[in-house]
């Protein structure tokens, strides 16, 4: 699955502000710029490891859910700003709830 | 949006993988307004019956398949059945379980049983090698693989799973689409499935507690699959996503397509609860079982063989009455067809004697003369008042449940013999295993890697109850209050232990449950070979009852074992045979000792409770054992119906009159209601409607909320038969208060045969009894107890001797002088005089089983090779190993054969001679396990000069060899301690007042805590001290200073208050508890030093 890996010249995700009306990304805001999504190339979800957060005791515990599994879901999106088309991935953490998100291809 | 149908759905019967019941994924898709759900569990069909009921209550289309390994252990597929072929899948899954032990499904398997096969749809997943194929783009491959189980499967069809797993492997999006774009090209059938294994997305860690419990691993990222928690219970709308997202990316429009071909193929394997599940079915064995060509010879066989056995057991008068009933019960037998199940259960009885293998009926059924007369039962059911209407009517729903108690040693053989007999038309039942406080844990904690040390602590506290209240029973544990229960990970690891409630853990055999029917067995139930070799339907007893299997409980009793050890040792020293189903009933000297409350080994009534109630109720008669047995009950003694049977017993209480008709029925009870069989005469004398009606009646009663109706249906059916207002009112609030707590009479009656016999032979062959109790411990007492209660009857106990000791423990006449036996006192107020056994004459020889750490295959070649010369020739032929033959010398095994009674050699001399002999065997021998070769002559045997070993050591080694003490009773060496401090026999304390503040002593029997409903905890300490045995009660008052030294120590001197409770009734209600030892120290350090003060 190496094709899936992120390379190492890829940014770390930072977070950002992402319009999703309906749960799916439509719009977000990268380095300061609006960018559109054309298309969603792929999208996953995942979690575990929740054991080590508890060792951590970096387990982030919510009222309705005791156990902090880690869960992530992923879209792998193909997003331009006025016209420019490249790839994002787009990550709701779903415990905190905020968006983080990296370009998979080089920005314009 | 049309509804999607899971086809592809594992339960918790998918053990240690699936995370919810049943029932829990039947109420989410009724939830999700699915119109059908199917359950295919990993390589088992044990949800089957729970799933389909939960099915039909809530208006959902079941669909049964099952997840197994096809080809390899490697590759699984899931196999449907489809609508009217259950049977067809149930008997593959049967040939798969009989001809491997894992369950893998083989082209072979496939082949030969086609017939089966061709009525059942495959579905190739992600985890077939079909998947495997078209993964790794050999698609010629792929295609040559789904065409191998082309002709052998009624369909098939590639399922699509995505997981929404990043990347392309297994469980992908991609994944999914390449399998659907495998099946468009070559124009397969392809579904969509979401593999379910849990309820929600947040059951994932209880998913990753169980994987790593069935691997037995811990959590970690190596040893975690699980990539994020999809496989949950999707709705309609998230599949329909699912599918368009698979479709689109292998190129179609949209999911129609794969949902449409989803819904047909649920369509097809839709299943009717009642034509191919059999819900409400009835299965009894067939007619040619018992050579029988139809019904109607069937019932002329029962007819005659019931005719026959009542001309043998009724004469005169009461053959008269027992004719008439025997025609009632085969009238009513004749409309409810169950002839058969009689027949099948009598001959099962009879084969078990055949094989001398005692039996006795338990259970309701005892109430039918039918089952008497055919000699299922032994309690005779017309005089004692027991009803047929109470075991089996035309009214009532159900099937009838006859349980059988055999002996426990020989319980197997009956099994061997049904399943030579009725081969494929029985088999065993399973029993589900679930998830309690204790494993889920251990296994939380295994999983988490929490020390071993914290998570046995923790488990070892639990008492037996569901996981889900674990939080309160932690709260609540003294012995758990240092443990810091707060950290997170204790906190998680409870959570975690609470979500695993309940679920199945593994299906094991029923103890004791077989079913039998009719030749289609095998189209009813799938089956399985269990760890003991027997066939094992995959349901459980309420399983099999809801699809109308008859089943027969065969319960072990080691009592029934216990009474043929003692019937077989009884000829054997007497030289002729006894029939103990044949004495009378009415012994007065059985009743004696009874009444004496030394009860120790008797079935039933040796219990600290029970021996106070005998002593409270002094039973006189057969029919007095009945009520014994039925008020010994939480709920009787709940509900206090003891104290005014026993007040109007012992004439303290004038006996409520209600009616003269109620008279006759009411009477045997002292005018309080204990039976079932009072409340159905009752209801039917006072109303007029037949006995069969006023047991359902009964039943209805039984229920709060059935109450109402029978009370509205009560009084103007009584007030018309002429009973007044005062009468039916008075009437009614008995039946209300007591319809819940009375007891089958029919039952009772059943036990109270055994707990007769057992007395007659403790009464009557006191040494051959007690021989037997020791042999087969059917009780709740230790053996050295049993020991001591045959010391104090004067029986000799004869030290295991390697020439005369079998495997178990064999009497022998003796003229050797032992203590006189145990008299009851006599004070004012304990009745009249008792006759009790005196058993003086008789010894027990300790048997070479005893010997810790001695193997059955070292018995019985010790005993093989007898008699011995000495110890060398022991040592040179027996084939014992050195430690038994150690362990043999020590407890005095050779004292005879040396005769050091009498010559001036000890047993010191014996351990060096012993010596000896192995230093000259060399280290050869260590070799061979069996026999020693000696290279030169054995060495002499000859006095050393030292001193033989003390009393005291002599009872050290036969407590660490044997765990019992035998030539002395412990508390012999604190013998002039206790005389000092006036401390009381147990056998003395009735010559003492109630209220009298005594001190006694004596080893620890029993510590019981029972749950009380109060909250408060009551401890009932058992001690014996050589005279008998002492009851203590703590209530809570005194807990706090002596709980601890209750539960740690096992030599007690305790203070107490008595109570006297009847004629012979004694309780002692503790007001201290000290370590025996320490006092006896302490007393010593007084006595020498001179020190003034009590012994406290």
């Amino acid at each position: 699955m190496f094709e899936e890996s992120i390379t190492p010249i890829t940014p770390d995700p930072i977070s950002a502000r992402v319009l999703a009306p309906e749960g799916e990304p439509i719009e977000f805001i990268y380095n300061g710029r609006k960018f559109h999504i054309h298309a969603i190339v792929s999208r996953w979800r995942e979690s575990g490891g929740w054991w080590n957060r508890i060792s951590d005791g970096k387990n982030r515990v919510t009222e309705a859910n005791i156990f902090d599994d880690g869960a992530r879901a992923i879209w792998r999106v193909e997003a331009a700003p006025e016209g420019a088309l490249s790839t994002f991935e787009i990550e709701l953490d779903e415990v905190t709830k905020t968006w983080l998100i990296r370009p998979t291809s080089r920005p314009l | 949006m049309k509804s999607f149908t899971h086809l592809r759905v594992a339960s918790g019967y998918s053990f240690k993988y699936g995370t919810a019941h049943a029932n829990q994924l039947v109420e989410r898709a009724a939830e999700f307004e699915m119109p059908a759900l199917a359950l295919t569990d990993i390589d088992t069909m044990a949800g089957a019956i729970r799933f389909t009921k939960s099915c039909e209550a809530s208006g959902i289309a079941p669909i049964l398949g099952i997840n197994l390994s096809f080809v390899q252990k490697k590759y699984r597929v899931t196999l449907l059945a489809q609508g009217g072929h259950l049977d067809s899948l149930y008997r593959l899954v049967t040939e798969i379980n009989s001809s491997s032990s894992d369950g893998l499904l083989t082209h072979a398997l496939l082949e030969r049983f086609s017939q089966y096969s061709k009525n059942i749809l495959i579905l190739h997943g992600p985890e077939s090698q079909l998947a495997q194929a078209i993964a790794s783009r050999k698609s010629a491959e792929a295609l040559s693989i789904f065409s191998a189980t082309r002709g052998l499967f009624a369909d098939q069809a590639v399922e699509c799973v995505s997981h929404l797993i990043r990347g392309d492997g297994p469980l992908s999006t991609s994944y999914a689409a390449r399998m659907l774009g495998f099946a468009r090209d070559n124009q397969l059938p392809a579904i969509l499935s979401n593999a379910v294994r849990m309820l929600d997305r947040s059951d994932g860690p209880v998913a990753d507690v169980l994987d790593a419990a069935r691997k037995l691993v811990p959590l970690s990222s190596k040893t975690v699959n699980r990539q994020n928690s999809e496989a949950y219970f999707k709705d309609s709308s998230a599949m329909a996503h699912l599918a368009d997202e698979i479709s689109r990316l292998a190129g179609e429009r949209d999911g129609k397509t794969l949902l449409n071909t989803t819904t047909d193929w649920a369509a097809r394997a839709i299943l009717s609860p009642r034509k191919d599940v059999g819900i409400g079915e009835i299965h009894l064995p067939d007619p040619a079982s018992l050579g029988a060509k139809n019904q109607i010879e069937l019932a002329a066989q029962l007819r005659s063989r019931c005719e026959a056995g009542l001309s043998r057991r009724y004469v005169g008068a009461k053959s008269v009455v027992a004719a008439s009933r025997l025609e009632e019960e085969l009238s009513a037998i004749r409309t409810l067809g169950y002839e058969s199940y009689f027949l099948t259960v009598a001959d099962i009885t009879d084969m078990s004697r055949e094989k001398g293998i005692r039996v006795a009926a338990r259970g309701s059924g005892a109430g039918s003369l039918i089952c008497h007369v055919l000699g299922i039962s032994g309690v005779e059911p017309i005089t004692h008042g027991l009803l047929m209407e109470r075991f089996c009517s035309p009214l009532r729903g159900e099937l009838p449940d006859i349980d059988i108690d055999v002996e426990s040693a020989r319980r197997l053989e009956i099994y061997g013999a049904i399943f030579e007999k009725y081969g494929q038309r029985c088999a065993t039942v399973s029993m589900v295993e679930t998830y309690r406080s204790r494993h889920a844990i251990r296994d939380v904690g295994a999983a988490l890697g929490i020390s071993p040390m914290e998570i046995d602590l923790i488990a070892k506290s639990m008492p037996h109850i569901r996981s889900s209240n674990i939080p309160k029973a932690l709260a609540n544990l003294p012995e758990l209050k240092h443990l810091n229960l707060d950290t997170p990970i204790l906190k998680m690891a409870i959570e975690l232990a609470g979500r695993l409630d309940s679920l199945p853990r593994h299906l094991s055999m029923h103890p004791c449950a077989i079913v039998l029917a009719d030749s289609k067995l095998g189209d009813c139930a799938p089956q399985q070979i269990n760890a003991s070799g027997y066939p094992m339907v995959q349901f459980d007893k309420d399983d099999v009852e809801a699809i109308g299997l008859l089943k027969l409980d065969v319960l072990g009793v080691r009592m029934q074992s216990a009474i043929s050890y003692t019937l077989s040792e009884i000829e054997r020293i007497e030289g002729k045979p006894l029939d103990i189903d044949a004495i009378p009933l009415d012994d007065k000297q059985t009743f004696d000792l009874i009444k004496s409350t030394r009860t120790l080994g008797i079935f039933q009534i040796e219990s600290p409770g029970q021996r106070e109630l005998v002593g409270k109720f002094a039973p006189d008669t057969f029919n007095d054992l009945i009520i014994d047995i039925s008020l010994f009950r939480p709920g009787p003694v709940k509900s206090d119906m003891i104290t005014p049977f026993l007040a109007t017993r012992h004439g303290l209480r004038i006996r409520p009159r209600i009616h003269e008709d109620l008279e006759d029925i009411l009477r045997e009870t002292e005018g309080v209601v204990v039976f079932h069989e009072q409340v159905i005469r009752i209801i039917s004398v006072m109303t007029g409607i037949t006995l069969a009606e006023a047991d359902e009646k009964r039943r209805q009663l039984g229920d709060i909320a059935n109450q109402q109706a029978v009370c509205d249906w009560f009084y103007p059916a009584a007030l018309a038969r002429g009973y007044t207002d005062l009468v039916v009112t008075e009437v009614w609030e008995i039946l209300r208060a007591f319809a819940s707590f009375g007891f089958c009479k029919a039952h009772a009656a059943a036990f109270a045969l055994p707990t007769y016999q057992s007395s007659w032979l403790k009464t009557h062959h006191t040494a051959a009894f007690l021989a037997g109790v020791l042999t087969h411990e059917p009780g709740m007492y230790p053996k050295r107890v049993i020991l001591d209660e045959a010391r104090q009857w004067g029986i000799k106990l004869a030290a295991i001797d390697v020439n005369l000791s079998d495997a178990t423990y064999r009497v022998e006449r003796t003229s050797d002088v032992a203590r006189a036996p145990y008299l009851a006192p006599d004070v004012a107020s304990s009745g009249e005089p008792l006759k009790l056994p005196d058993a003086r004459g008789f010894a027990i020889r300790m048997a070479l089983s005893d010997i810790d750490g001695i193997d059955s295959k070292e018995v019985e070649n010790i005993i093989s090779g007898r008699p011995y010369l000495d110890l060398a020739d022991f040592v040179y032929r027996s084939g014992a190993s050195r430690p038994t033959t150690q362990s043999l010398l020590m407890v005095g095994a050779f004292d005879d054969l040396h005769k050091l009674a009498t010559s001036n050699l000890n047993r010191r001399d014996l351990l060096l001679h012993l010596q000896d002999l192995y230093r000259l065997a060399g280290s050869k021998s260590t070799t061979s396990q069996s026999q020693m070769t000696f290279e030169l002559q054995p060495p002499r045997l000859e006095p050393s000069g030292l001193p033989d070993i003390t009393a005291s050591e002599q009872v050290k080694s036969e407590i660490d060899i044997l765990g019992m003490d035998i030539s002395s009773h412990l508390l012999e060496f604190y013998g002039d301690f206790l005389n000092k401090i006036g401390a009381v026999r147990s056998s003395d304390l009735i010559k003492h007042r109630s209220g009298t503040s005594v001190l006694v002593a004596g080893v620890k029997v029993a510590l019981q805590t029972p749950p009380v409903r109060s909250g408060r905890r009551v401890m009932f300490l058992t001690i014996d001290d050589g005279f008998g045995c002492n009851d203590i009660t703590f209530f809570e008052d005194k807990q706090a200073d002596f709980a601890s030294t209750l539960r740690n120590s096992w030599l007690f001197l305790v203070r107490g208050e008595i109570r006297r409770t009847g004629p012979r009734g004694i309780s002692l209600l503790g007001t201290g508890a000290w370590e025996l030892a320490i006092s006896y120290e302490k007393w010593r350090n007084l006595a020498v030093y001179g020190a003034s003060g009590t012994h406290e």
